[in-house]
């Protein structure tokens, strides 16, 4: 039933709804505003979107492998499951990607990266990447801060007038994959409704890969790349009145190994990696009154990480780390409507976050500021914003970092201009930066102390297409871009080449085209669709006119890239097949002809069956993925999985 | 409207996007002193991106290949197909061998630098191998994991370990003693800070020397020892502080500690060369009297960056230095003249260039020589000649040889222009080619000796190929049957025992004689690389080819399938694979075979001519040159 709702919503785009979600707020709830925007007609920038339906239909076990079906964003997998998994978006590199669980954002201090294979797509309701300013204006300050957001949605219960739901699903794939996961949603009380769901997650990740051994090669199996997981969550949703309020509390714990990168050792793969993450988060929005709306956001998350490494020829033969990272956030954002058309922001955030673990001990206050002003007719949103950024750095040990005050501002236009075909053009221009990491200030002889935070801008401008006849939509949008990073912070040796350090000194720029489609079309009982996209990105090094590597494609930053998901559903069966397509990239700043990585395609397809029966319903899915045993490595000798089967078993009550 | 002519604008920037420029090696230095240099390049830390570059000063070109992506430069995976794994950190030439420490991949690649094919990869899992040292028939490896190795270049296998301090960064040989910096530098708050000093004799460590924190690079002069110490992290200049230190070699005593921030040295001569943290330059320093006697060797003004690496050349008196560019980018190497002047600079040579070897041939491994040699065996596994004239000239003994290094010069030998001996009945010797022979119509290899009509010494031949794969000549053999096959009788033993003069033999069937010394030749005819004191072969007996006829001693020529049989070149003296047969005489049926060993498989002895024994001068492929 749930997909039915969001099949309707998410087909019938239509122009009016647009203005409406700055209009009249109040009456509508966020899931269906959300799930109306696929590409955005009427944003300032280029937005996607994966409901449901994409996440099913590219077979998509975590976050990450939908991101690589979004143009624009370049995927850094370092394979198998318990590979980390970053996006980069626009060449801006990864630390400049946000990503917010249910519009929250997950901060680690201490590296910068957030793994996005952690979150599973079962549990996830859409996730949605905005490339630049968004025309949201209940935003948070350091949400609106960001070049790129990854917003991953949890699980929203829907009762439809019943008491309780309940659903279960159960996956088993190859490489002793195992995916269980069990959701229940319920009334508390008159005005609110609650989610729990709990979910485990293990595989063995032994899969085969080639090593090229020179006259002959030899296909090895992946060692120490398990990975065991264990994920629960539970929520609250409560209406009061004008207010709604939500808490979320979340824990997750993970043990998996760390998969090496092939050399001709085969005992290095040994190193292990715990993570615990809890956090409990809580969001209020009230209308103060028919003008003005408020909402408060409060969050406290612990990460504790353990990493060992059993053989390591140091004095105590081990490396065994232990990190704690706490955070408490709080955020309040007011918006007012002054007039119908004109509407104004003002959002304030704090952070401390403090890393125990290492000897310096860092602590950072971070305060994000943000004021927005924003006009929306039915043809022109024209949106504008001022974001500030103070920190405030301390440590137990030795003299802290700076601290760093930064103002950037971000404009963005988005004008109608043929309403009868449904054609908007699009421009924004956007100002960031990212704060150097923990592990940037402090790591032990590496860090340095001194160094500024990058600065980003990207400025970006295209036009979007929405248009839908009878039983068929179409969506089309193409954004060129130019985005520009300012003293990136790389490693560097000093003058003694045993010392490497943290240093300021890269500039890149990058021109680039995002493309995409989307059509559905039904007849009859018959749905089919089509989604793809293109991207064309040309991140050049531009740090130093005189070095090797001027103008050189960024590494691990395909010029072309594309991406195909179709999909057909009957009465009696569903089916959808997917495709990857990345051109030839490079693992080097330097583009030699050894660090070229050649291109590659990855397939997959999948066949369901919903069953409906008098107590439950039932979907009965099996899936291959890389079908045609594709041997690529997206980092360079970390090799990626071939052939992989998926039975999916689901049962909602 | 503004947005509308955005479009086109950006389109445009897009199309009008610069490509990226690539390095070009330059290739044109030569040197006449040597054939010409390895360059090894570490690559980068965990990207299994170590290379080896060979430069050929008769060509002054770089030796370059296409592989799927493009051109490459890394000649170790043009010969052996896989790369040479990840942060290779030393490299010795020794005994007509390349050694090379691969410390993240945990191994050391024996290479052969006429073919740069690696004969062997031994596995240290785990040990992080980081320098190398020889020492008579050893190979001695300073790894991570607070260890010295020793390998044995004979049998390329390691014959002992023994304990040191922390993460041994550096090694040398002196006076019969190897001295090993332990770093200690996995724990940088707490840096070791000795150099042990173990006796080749015992192979155990005789003692500590208490130097300064963090010792790294160590080399010799022969009477001292001198070490770099780069001193615990600062965290105040966030950087380390760097001296150099002497240790007397016969008192094993730390003498000196020199005021000098050195990075990096290398000693030729009596002279060491050093470049110092935060000069561009490279001083020199008398090794004996610790003087600096140039503190300026560059004359020109060329400013050395980012120094990487540093090789004095001792014949010519050549600086070559290694640099890093920037540490992700290839490298160069420069190569400074005696009086300081850069001669010239090859650029793009490899991540992280760090070691430089020269190598001096008969053979030249450069590409016009390999094409003329393609089809030819280009490895030598076993030379084990009985006794006989020839042994210890051809190929030349010299102190020090072992099984290895005349098996490298028999394969010089063999793919130059000189002659191998295998000395009297049963001496043999194992080759591979350098592809593998097909089994086609007709003859399929040739093998030449210096058999010409009435001076036959014919040697058994037998083939085998690599069932197993694993590049070794350890799968089944199978004999040439030549025309005299049913009259030969097969594992005939004969035992040679060592002796000044007359060397006596004893067959397994009581039969007993001696190869006679003459005065043509007074060497020992004893093979003087063997342990043992006696020497046993099983070998083919053919039938006895030596008669006294008009006056002198005829050494007649059998019908075909021997080798030294009959004239080179003619049909005589080619094989073709079918004749190969299993030790029931049932045919082989080979469609291709890897490995070859000519055996000597007549007894013969006369006055005038001595004894029998088979001579090689090359073994080919006749289809080396056929698609």
């Amino acid at each position: 039933m749930r997909i039915a709702v969001c099949l309707s919503t998410a087909v019938l785009l239509c122009l009016p709804v647009k203005a409406q979600d700055t209009l009249r707020t109040e009456d509508i709830q966020e899931v269906h505003i959300n799930a109306e925007r696929t590409y955005g007609a009427g944003s300032v920038s280029n937005e996607k979107k994966a409901d449901e339906r994409l996440l099913q239909a590219t077979g998509a076990l975590q976050v990450s492998d939908v991101m690589k079906y979004f143009s624009g964003a370049t995927v850094k997998d370092y394979g198998g499951i318990g590979g980390l998994k970053t996006v980069s978006v626009r060449g801006l590199g990864a630390s400049h990607t946000a990503v917010a669980y249910d519009g929250v954002i997950i901060t680690d201090n201490q590296t910068g990266q957030t793994d996005l294979g952690r979150f599973s797509a079962g549990q996830t309701e859409s996730v949605r990447l905005v490339s630049g300013p968004d025309n949201e204006m209940l935003q948070t300050a350091a949400m609106a801060a960001q070049a790129a957001t990854i917003n991953v949605s949890g699980h929203r219960p829907e009762l439809d007038g019943e008491k309780f739901k309940g659903s279960a699903r159960l996956l088993a794939g190859s490489f002793g994959t195992l995916n269980a996961q069990a959701e229940t949603d319920f009334r508390a009380g008159r005005n609110s409704v609650a989610t729990a769901g709990v979910e485990w997650l293990q595989s063995d990740g032994d899969y085969p890969y080639v090593q090229d051994n020179g006259s002959s090669s030899t296909t090895l199996s992946r060692k120490n790349s398990d990975i065991a997981r264990l994920r629960a969550e539970a929520a609250l949703f409560s209406s009061l009145g004008a207010s709604d309020l939500t808490v979320r509390a979340y824990w997750f714990q993970s043990q998996q190994g760390l998969p090496a990168n092939i050399l001709y050792n085969e005992n290095a793969a040994n190193e292990r990696l715990w993570n615990r993450n809890g956090f409990i988060q809580s969001t209020l929005r009230t209308d103060l009154s028919q003008r003005m709306t408020m909402q408060i956001c409060a969050k406290y998350d612990v990460a504790r990480t353990r990493y060992l490494n059993p053989s390591v020829n140091s004095i105590s033969g081990v490396t065994d780390n232990r990190y704690t990272e706490q955070e408490l956030y709080l955020s309040a954002v007011l918006m007012y409507r002054i007039t119908g058309r004109l509407s104004a922001s003002v959002a304030e955030d704090g952070r401390l976050s403090e890393l125990d673990g290492v000897m310096v001990r860092p602590t950072r206050g971070t305060l994000n500021s943000s004021i927005a002003l924003k006009y929306a007719s039915e043809r022109l949103v024209l949106t504008g914003r001022l974001n500030h950024v103070a920190t405030k750095e301390d440590t137990r040990l030795n003299t802290a970092a700076r601290n760093f005050s930064h103002l950037s501002p971000v404009i963005g236009a988005n004008w109608l201009i043929w309403p009868a075909l449904g054609l908007h053009v699009r421009a924004s221009y956007e100002n960031t930066y990212r704060l150097p990491t923990f592990n940037d200030l402090y790591f032990e002889q590496v860090g340095r102390r001194d160094l500024k935070p990058e600065q980003a801008s990207v400025t970006s401008g295209g036009i979007v297409l929405e248009k839908q006849a009878a039983g068929m939509s179409v969506s089309i949008y193409a954004d060129a871009f130019n985005s520009c990073v300012r003293d990136r912070i790389l490693a560097v040796p000093g003058k003694n080449t045993a010392v490497w350090m943290m240093k300021n000194v890269g500039r890149v720029t990058t021109h680039g085209l995002e493309t995409g489609l989307e059509t559905a079309c039904q007849c009859a009982s018959v749905r089919t669709g089509l989604t793809a996209s293109y991207t064309y990105q040309r991140a050049m090094d531009k740090s130093d006119a005189s070095s090797a590597t001027w103008n050189h494609q960024l590494p691990y930053t395909p010029r072309h890239s594309a991406s195909g998901v179709v999909f057909i559903e009957t009465p009696y069966l569903n089916a959808s097949c997917n495709l990857i397509y990345s051109g030839k990239y490079y693992c080097n700043s330097y583009n030699g002809p050894e660090y070229a990585m050649p291109s590659y395609y990855e397939a997959g397809c999948s066949l369901w069956k919903d069953i409906h029966m008098e107590q439950c319903d039932m979907c009965l899915k099996a899936e291959c993925v890389n079908m045609t045993d594709s041997r690529y490595e997206l980092v360079r000798n970390y090799p990626m999985p071939g052939r992989q089967l998926r039975v999916t078993l689901t049962l909602d009550l | 409207m503004k947005k509308t002519c955005l479009i086109p604008f950006v389109l445009l920037v897009l199309a009008c996007d610069p490509e990226p420029e690539l390095i070009s090696v330059r290739t044109d230095a030569t040197d006449t002193t040597h054939t010409g240099m390895f360059i090894l390049s570490e690559g980068l830390f965990n990207q299994n991106s170590s290379t080896l570059a060979w430069h050929d000063f008769s060509t002054g070109r770089t030796e370059s290949w296409q592989n799927r992506q493009g051109t490459s430069y890394d000649c170790f995976e043009k010969a052996n197909g896989r790369r040479l794994g990840d942060t290779a950190n030393g490299m010795i030439m020794y005994g007509g061998r390349l050694y090379i420490a691969v410390s993240e991949s945990g191994t050391v690649e024996i290479v052969d630098p006429a073919t740069c094919r690696s004969l062997s990869q031994i596995k240290m899992p785990d040990a992080q191998p980081r320098a190398l040292a020889a020492y008579g028939p050893d190979i001695y490896v300073c790894c991570f994991d607070g260890t010295v190795a020793r390998i044995d270049t004979a049998s390329m296998a390691i014959t002992g370990t023994v304990q040191v301090g922390r993460n041994p960064d550096g090694i040398c040989c002196t006076a019969g003693k190897l001295y090993v910096s332990n770093s200690g530098g996995l724990d940088p708050d707490c840096p070791d800070s000795t150099v042990s000093v173990i006796s080749l004799d015992t192979f155990t460590e005789k003692t500590r020397i208490a130097v300064r924190p963090n010792p790294g690079r160590i080399c010799t002069d022969g009477t001292s020892v001198f070490v770099i110490s780069r001193g615990r992290f600062d965290y105040d200049i966030m950087d380390y502080d760097c001296r150099l230190h002497r240790i007397d070699a016969s008192s094993d005593l730390l003498t000196d500690t020199y005021d000098i921030q050195a990075l990096n040295m290398d000693i030729a001569g009596s002279y060491a060369w050093l470049y110092e943290y935060g000069s561009t330059d490279i001083m020199v320093m008398e090794t004996a009297t610790g003087l600096i006697v140039d503190d300026s060797f560059i004359k020109d003004g060329t400013g050395v960056e980012r120094p990487y690496g540093i090789k004095a050349d001792a014949e010519t008196g050549r600086i070559y230095v290694c640099d890093a560019a920037d540490y992700v980018t290839p490298g160069s190497v420069m190569c400074f003249s005696s009086d300081g002047r850069l001669e010239y600079r090859i650029q793009g040579i490899g991540i992280n260039p760090n070691t430089i070897q020269f190598y001096d041939s008969q053979v030249r491994p450069d590409e016009d020589s390999q094409a003329a040699l393609k089809g030819h065996v280009a490895k030598v596994f076993e030379y084990r000649p009985a006794p006989g004239q020839f042994i210890n000239v051809m190929p030349q003994y010299e102190p020090g040889d072992n099984d290895s290094t005349m098996a490298a010069k028999c394969l010089a030998l063999l793919r130059g222009n000189g002659m191998v001996s295998l000395g009297g009945f049963g001496g043999y010797l194992t080759a591979a080619f350098d592809t593998a022979v097909a089994n086609l119509d007709g003859m399929d290899f040739e093998i030449d000796g210096n058999a010409i009509t009435g001076s036959a010494e014919p040697g058994v031949v037998w083939v085998s190929a690599d069932a197993n794969r694993n590049g070794l000549p350890d799968d089944e053999w199978y004999q040439i049957a030549g025309s005299e096959y049913a009259n030969s009788v097969m594992e005939y033993e004969m035992t040679y025992t060592d002796n000044d003069g007359d060397i006596p033999w004893t067959a397994g069937d009581g039969r007993n004689g001696s190869i006679r010394k003459n005065i043509f030749h007074s060497q020992s005819y004893y093979p003087l690389w063997y342990d043992e004191d006696s020497c046993t072969f099983c070998a083919t007996l053919l039938p006895d080819n030596m008669e006294y006829s008009n006056g002198t001693w005829i050494m007649s020529a059998f019908g075909w399938g021997y080798a030294d049989n009959l004239k080179n070149g003619s049909e005589g003296s080619r094989f073709d694979i079918s004749w190969a047969v299993c030790s029931d005489g049932t045919p082989a049926g080979l469609d291709h075979i890897d490995f070859i060993r000519v055996q000597t498989g007549v007894i013969g002895y006369n006055d005038l001519t001595g004894e029998e024994s088979t001579e090689i001068t090359s073994i080919f492929n006749l289809h080396a040159y056929e698609q």
